[in-house]
């Protein structure tokens, strides 16, 4: 299993936490694309707490933390 | 007495209050979570405030950012916040400058700060302030506010920074969505945790990153790991 927690916007709509069976995905993007997020969307994208490219590879026990830009001050 | 309150707490008492009235803080933007921030810092008794801001108050910065009133519109904004800081307390020392930061003059804005606290709407600011405290070893507090949403960290030579995280790239919504209470939460979240910082205190959020929802009404934490290859912490 993975664990993927979406923050801020990308929770309307879905789930904050979600369990999601890790042979379902090769690549870090494949997440986004069954998520229905699109990539461009995307500000921060981490895996075990370290920044990480759509193309990295997913595993076993990843936890994926995905946000959208939130910058204002 | 004006601090015999915080004084009464056991992490505080009269050594971390003398801690407190000793410290310089440097604020940089006078914005939405500059408001509480500097109004928070400013009550405890943070012997030095260093404000630094390039913007005047309009009408649409008036559902966040209290330190200014319809009187204040078109005024520069660190000047008004200098006099209503140093109504609520006028035994610190306010430091005003109405000037836009650059590599060229931050150092004089940072140098002599204990804590530096990111008020900013932008990125390259950001990413300017970060790379300024690492090579400083200042610590740095950071947040980002949008909606409903915000999030706070600080950062250390030893903890993530932002371009760990890939921050560098991300692209912010100009105007960008507010509600003056999601900046109130954060800015006094950053407050607390420059306060702790000065303190020596235990949990502070070098490493961390507290995701703040206000639609769902929850705070969620996520750790966050140094990237050893970013540019910079190599400074």
């Amino acid at each position: 299993m993975i664990e993927v927690r979406l923050f801020a916007t990308f929770r309307e709509g879905r789930e904050k936490v979600q369990f999601l069976d890790a042979k379902e995905f090769r690549k870090a993007g494949d997440v986004l694309d069954y998520l229905n997020i699109p990539h461009d969307e995307v500000a921060i994208y981490l895996i075990n707490g370290r920044h990480s490219k759509f193309t990295d590879s997913i595993n076993e026990g990843d936890v994926l933390a995905i946000f959208p830009p939130v910058g204002g001050g | 007495m004006r601090y015999e309150r915080q004084i009464l707490m056991e992490q505080i008492g009269i050594e971390g209050q003398e801690k407190l009235n000793r410290s310089t803080v440097a604020v940089v933007g006078c914005g939405g979570l500059g408001s509480p921030v500097l109004t928070y810092l400013a009550s405890a008794g943070i012997g030095r405030l260093v404000i630094i801001d390039f913007d005047v108050v309009s009408e649409s910065n008036l559902n966040r950012q209290f330190l200014y009133g319809a009187e204040d519109i078109g005024k520069l904004k660190v000047v008004c916040a200098k006099e209503r800081l140093q109504d609520l307390n006028d035994e610190i020392e306010i430091v005003g400058f109405h000037e836009k930061i650059s590599t060229d003059n931050i150092g004089k804005f940072i140098d002599s700060a204990d804590v530096v606290i990111d008020c900013v709407d932008n990125i390259e600011t950001r990413i300017l302030l970060g790379r300024a405290c690492l090579s400083r070893n200042i610590p740095l507090v950071e947040a980002g506010v949008e909606g409903f949403y915000g999030w706070i960290m600080s950062i250390g030579v030893e903890s993530a920074c932002l371009e760990c995280m890939g921050f560098e790239h991300m692209k912010i919504p100009r105007p960008g969505p507010i509600i003056g209470t999601t900046a109130g939460v954060i800015g006094s979240l950053q407050a607390n945790e420059c306060i702790k910082i000065i303190l020596g205190m235990k949990g502070t959020l070098f490493g961390m990153m507290l995701q703040y929802d206000g639609i769902n009404g929850s705070i969620d934490s996520i750790e966050l790991q140094k990237d050893n290859s970013c540019i910079a912490h190599r400074g």
